[in-house]
């Protein structure tokens, strides 16, 4: 088994690792360059807990493998910040308290912010879409659907 | 307020110094026994301590727990952090700011009236002086002050506190920027990330390891680690270790010991060796003849009789357990994310039989608790391997599947429930007999063999019985006693023995399964005389701030109009008929398909005084989510072989699209006791739905969870 050379870029910074081709990104992520906002829950795509955009879209980094993600822009929840300023979904949770022990948190505001990057009004049916594959086990969902409506007021 | 009670926690810590630390001046740190298990109790702790003090929120820091300097609280669990280290740390709070504030006064020569009392300082209006709590804080009276266990109303009346309950929880920021640590996280140089190898199933011994894959292994600088049968693998490259684990799978034999039993797991319950005990009213076990069921032949009493049935539950954290331990000149230190972290030291030292003043725990948070999960396990585990390696921190991690397939699940359960009911709409007669495994395995300094690897380090696999448990509403009798003034009842626990899974506490014990049962079938009463829900639950209650919180729930509920096709359920407990009161109403649509949709929910809890309001909603949101979670879609497959249920799909969970409007109230009792909140929700949501179903369906659906195949396996009987 033997090593390749793979340049990311996560959060607006590039470094070249040398990984096994069949690395998920998760664990690049989290162990190469030591961002343990992205969580992992289940390396099964059925929890929503290691979600990151990448090229503006929502992706579950479990298995997807981080050799595909060169020349691609991956940001993980220690990214979102706007001119050191939560974004304003982060701010949204923060106001709202929106969490229980946090596990699940970073990967559902991961999704919700990818979904108003690319529209600012969503219906309720396009929040739904967004959470989707998103669990929670300690019940912060009605916490955490009132802080995604305020920003829909907002 | 006539008097406060400083709870348990003040007998065994009962000076100043054992909760608070003022070393760090204008920062205020508090020691607690109990720990953050996703329900915020840090903050909790905090507001109180603000509120009493006077001290700002953003002042007050809650130390995380560490054996070597926390007082020892037990357990984070039943419902008690608020109602144990709330009560010891307000307790704390009023003594120390009389007695600043007596201080003040002395050294400041100054009237009250001239006082000025900011972010823990006061100052003399005339003179400019001023003292503060960190001053107070150097003196010898502060150092020897006891904390009265009881506080009478002299005492109280110089305290005048005013419940702030606005506040920014403590982590959130560092929850929503990722940057909130939990064991998972931890990175220490050189340190080893360590899979277990596990067997298929419970009871398996290991028999070979192929000498190729050890090669593979030693070639790619991965170590095996083998003790007894318990096998695991390290390495300083995480993905590795995971790689490698599912080769390992291939090349590790086991023999299997005896197979998982796979009869209809309801059968064994009533046919199974079992040892039977009279719970009495008051909620106590005692092992005393039962007496027969009554039958009743007269005309104007009508009698009814139901099997209600749960099947195996799991706690399911979205994060597998974790923990990470280092053995370093004869001594541990271990990350855990356990809600037992004294028990866990003293189980740990015996193992090792080493002096518990040689191991230390310190909490760490992990992915959410219920209750027993595999957080003992996995630090047990780490601390095995760590032993061997001195100096090198091992991070142990759990795979998804390790989680779903070896922690210890909620029992299935059975409830037999006989009723009867006269003309007046009395009930006269109340029989509930309850079956379950044991809820109570929690692994301890005596009953080392509860944890999982155990019997897996010392190659004994023989089966132990789990005894009874028999004070009040413990184990599968919680909540079996009902609150209501019934005139005969007989109340039956049944601790049934060689049930197939490993068993422990998950959230409310016996509590869920036997309000769910209690309150559907109380219903199912009502209805042959044809009494509202909430009359018959009012007409057989004595407690006024019971009766209070059905009030409020009919209100909350009457303010809004019915969905069209919709039916609505009630059902109302209070917790170990001690802890917080709990009503819910449940508003649901059945599809064409049996999918059950639930429209709206309302909780109307009194859980004492209030301590943080938004926190008490929170837990009982998210104990009604939890509750209808396993009410509508939960259960552990499993067959002769292993656990099917490894994964989220073959173990459905409620997800976002299922989650109703929420209407909560909660009733201040400013001045009584903090009654804990955390499980109070999740019986009288159990029991809301299948009310509410019973109505759509016009028929009882006695078998959980409510999904299509039961639902129709039912409706065709």
């Amino acid at each position: 088994m033997s090593k390749v050379e793979c340049e990311l870029k996560i959060n607006g910074l590039s470094k070249k690792i040398n990984i096994y081709n069949d690395k998920p990104l998760v664990y690049a992520i989290r162990n190469d360059f030591g961002l343990t906002g992205t969580k992992l829950g289940c390396g099964l795509e059925q929890c929503g807990s290691c979600a990151v955009i990448i090229d503006g879209e929502k992706k579950l980094s479990c298995n997807l493998l981080a050799i595909e993600c060169e020349k691609k822009e991956i940001i993980t929840v220690e990214g979102l910040k706007i001119d050191s300023e939560l974004n304003h979904v982060q701010e949204a949770f923060r106001n709202f308290n929106a969490a229980q022990c946090g596990y699940c948190t970073s990967g559902i505001i991961i999704s919700i912010t990818a979904l108003f990057d690319k529209n600012k009004k969503p219906s309720s049916q396009e929040i739904q879409n967004a959470l989707d594959g998103h669990l929670c086990r300690c019940g912060s969902h009605s916490v955490v659907l009132n802080a995604i409506e305020s920003l829909k007021e907002n | 307020m006539k008097q406060f009670n400083s709870g348990p926690s003040i007998n065994t810590y009962n000076k100043l110094i054992h909760w608070f630390d003022f070393s760090n001046h204008g920062i205020l740190k508090v020691y607690s026994g109990k720990v953050d298990i996703g329900q915020h109790i840090s903050s909790t702790l905090a507001l109180i301590t603000s509120n009493i003090t006077e001290i700002k929120y953003d002042q007050i820091e809650i130390i995380k727990l560490s054996t070597d300097i926390s007082p020892d609280e037990g357990i984070t669990a039943s419902s008690l952090s608020v109602a144990n280290s709330g009560s010891a740390i307000k307790a704390a709070s009023i003594a120390l700011k009389i007695n600043f504030l007596n201080y003040a006064l002395e050294n400041l020569e100054i009237k009250n009236e001239d006082i000025l009392f900011e972010n823990g300082v006061i100052k003399d209006k005339n003179s400019n002086k001023t003292i503060s709590y960190w001053d107070f804080a150097k003196t010898d009276k502060f150092k020897d002050l006891i904390i009265p266990e009881i506080f009478d109303e002299n005492y109280l009346k110089k305290i005048n506190y005013q419940n702030n309950q606005k506040i920014e929880l403590k982590t959130i920021n560092e929850i929503v920027t990722g940057k909130y640590k939990y064991v998972h996280d931890i990175n220490f140089p050189n340190m080893l990330h360590a899979r277990i190898v596990r067997p298929p199933s419970y009871h398996c011994k290991l028999i070979k390891i192929n000498e190729d894959f050890k090669k593979r292994l030693f070639e790619n600088e991965i170590t095996l680690f083998v003790k007894g049968s318990f096998v695991a693998i390290l390495s300083l490259d995480e993905f590795l270790v995971v790689k490698f684990l599912e080769i390992a799978r291939n090349n590790i034999f086991w023999e299997e010991n005896h197979q998982l039993s796979n009869d209809n797991v309801f059968n064994s319950l009533e046919k199974h060796e079992k040892e039977t005990l009279l719970v009495k009213s008051g909620g106590e076990a005692f092992y005393e003849e039962i007496p027969k069921k009554k039958s009743f032949d007269d005309p104007k009493i009508k009698s009814l009789s139901k099997i209600f049935k749960k099947s195996y539950l799991m706690h399911g954290p979205i994060g597998p357990s974790a923990s990470c331990a280092i053995y370093d000149d004869n001594e541990f230190t271990i990350f855990s994310h356990s809600q037992s972290i004294f028990a866990l030291k003293y189980s740990i030292s015996k193992y090792f039989e080493i002096d518990p003043d040689f191991v230390t725990l310190k909490f760490m948070p992990g992915s959410g608790c219920y209750g027993h999960n595999g957080a003992d396990d996995v630090a047990f585990e780490a601390s095995v391997i760590a032993k061997s390696y001195p100096g090198r921190h091992i991070l142990l991690k759990w795979t998804r599947a390790d989680e779903h397939s070896w922690e210890p699940y909620g029992s299935a359960s059975l409830n037999k429930v006989f009723g009867a009911i006269n003309d007046y709409g009395e009930i006269v007669y109340w029989s509930n007999e309850a079956y379950s495994d044991t809820y109570l395995s929690r692994p301890s300094d005596i009953e080392l063999n509860n944890f999982t690897s155990y019997k897996f380090l010392t190659n004994n696999f023989a089966k132990t019985k789990s005894k009874p448990k028999t004070s009040a509403h413990m184990g599968i009798h919680r909540n079996l006693d009902p609150i209501y003034k019934f005139k005969e009842t007989r109340l039956v626990k049944n601790l049934v023995h060689d049930l197939p899974l490993r068993t422990s506490a998950l959230r409310t014990l016996g509590a869920f399964a036997n309000v769910t049962a209690s309150e559907s079938f109380l219903n199912d009463l009502a209805q042959i005389k044809n009494i509202d829900p909430f009359v018959i639950r009012i007409n057989h209650l004595d407690d006024e701030r019971a009766i209070d919180v059905l009030k409020n729930l009919k209100k909350k509920m009457e303010f809004f109009k019915s969905k069209e096709d919709s039916f609505r359920g009630i059902a109302f407990s209070r917790y170990k008929n001690s802890a917080a009161y709990c009503a819910v109403g449940v508003e649901l649509n059945v599809t064409e398909d049996l999918q059950i949709k639930l429209n709206h929910a309302w909780i109307t809890v009194d859980a004492g005084e209030i301590a943080y309001e938004d926190g008490i909603k929170a837990q009982v949101e998210g104990g009604f989510i939890q509750a209808a979670s396993w009410t509508l879609y939960e259960e552990v497959i499993f067959d002769s072989k292993e656990i099917i249920s490894k994964d989220w799909d073959s173990y459905k969970i409620i997800g976002f699209d299922n989650i109703p409007v929420f209407t909560t109230s909660v009733i201040d009792q400013k001045g009584s006791p903090y009654l804990g909140v955390g499980e109070a929700v999740a019986g009288p949501t159990g029991a809301a739905i299948s009310n509410a179903l019973c109505k759509a369906l016009g028929q009882r659906i006695k078998i959980l969870p409510f999904t299509k195949e039961n639902i129709t396996k039912e409706l065709l009987n």
